[in-house]
């Protein structure tokens, strides 16, 4: 017979909390220490950057949630109720880490695409398909083609970004940073679809993910905090 | 122009109404800002739609007057592009 903790809360649920409540910890004090600067300038870009760690934190919540109804029932769609539960949990998590994405590449290009409110209704559209496309057809193939079109065109908007900044080469690190916080954030998605898929690189994932979100909090903090 | 040159022009009307004391009317700023009447207006309007100015009415003139949260601005102002351009937003 287990230990009743861990009867309540298994192994796999520990770990996943730990890693989530980091990611939403990072992703919350962002959207937090971005607060005076938007509020005193209203300016757009740091409004979108904003958002984008806002709809992460969404994302990691219930990406969480969706683990804790994986472990806890085999099988959540053998009982309707949990079932229900889970395919919405998988929705809102699927539209809000593709908005976050939206966001953040909006963020470094709103000036060149001509600002407009239809962008972000656009985005929404999108996430919202591919949060669909994503619930309904959860097989291999579907999850990892819609992926792999995601992280492409992500890609393509951050080379676009890249030539067009004005920083130097060696300044221009950001770049990198985000790409690889979408390869990573593309492999979680894929690690919560099919669940056996990266099992073994599942740790990899977990810490370069934290990483990432905490090399950004480090930049955001040095920037933000200084005057 | 620019977001980013939007900043700068609000950076510089707060600061000249900062540099007389905190107390300026309306005709010398718009003077002293350098815009055509009309670019000065759609400004001055956002300012105090921001709360970064406020009007004040003294024996029947009315003078221009930054709020807490114009001083606050200005005092952020380079935080804030330092950000802007660190994060290519």
């Amino acid at each position: 017979m287990p230990p009743p903790l861990d009867f309540l809360f298994p192994h796999e649920i520990g770990a996943q909390l730990i890693y989530s409540f980091v990611i939403i910890f990072c992703s919350l004090m962002i959207y937090r220490a971005t607060k005076e600067m938007y509020e005193l300038s209203s300016y757009k870009g740091i409004k979108y950057f904003r958002m984008s760690f806002l709809f992460f934190a969404i994302a990691y919540f219930f990406r969480y949630f969706i683990n804790f109804f994986l472990v806890l029932f085999a099988s959540p769609e053998a009982n309707i109720f949990s079932g229900y539960i889970f395919l919405i949990s998988l929705f809102v998590f699927m539209y809000s880490s593709a908005m976050a994405v939206f966001y953040l590449l909006y963020s470094v290009m709103w000036k060149k695409w001509n600002h407009s409110r239809q962008k972000i209704y656009l985005f929404s559209i999108l996430s919202a398909i591919i949060a669909i496309i994503g619930t309904l057809f959860r097989g291999i193939e579907v999850s990892l083609l819609l992926n792999l079109i995601f992280l492409i065109f992500a890609f393509i908007i951050l080379l676009i970004a890249y030539k067009d900044s004005k920083k130097k080469h060696k300044e221009k690190s950001l770049f990198a940073i985000y790409l690889l916080l979408f390869i990573f954030w593309v492999l979680n998605v894929i690690d919560i679809l099919l669940p056996k898929f990266l099992q073994v690189y599942q740790i990899l994932i977990y810490l370069a993910s934290i990483s990432l979100f905490m090399i950004i909090l480090y930049k955001v903090l040095k920037k933000a905090g200084s005057d | 122009m620019t977001k980013r040159g939007k900043l700068e022009i609000m950076r510089d009307i707060l600061l000249e109404i900062y540099n007389h004391h905190d107390s300026i009317k309306i005709t010398p700023l718009l003077r002293k800002s350098n815009m055509s009447s009309a670019g000065f207006k759609g400004y001055y309007h956002e300012l105090i739609e921001k709360a970064l100015i406020k009007e004040i009415s003294h024996h029947g003139n009315k003078f221009i007057s930054l709020t807490e949260k114009g001083h606050r601005f200005l005092e952020r102002y380079r935080t804030i592009i330092n950000f802007i351009e660190e994060f290519e937003l």
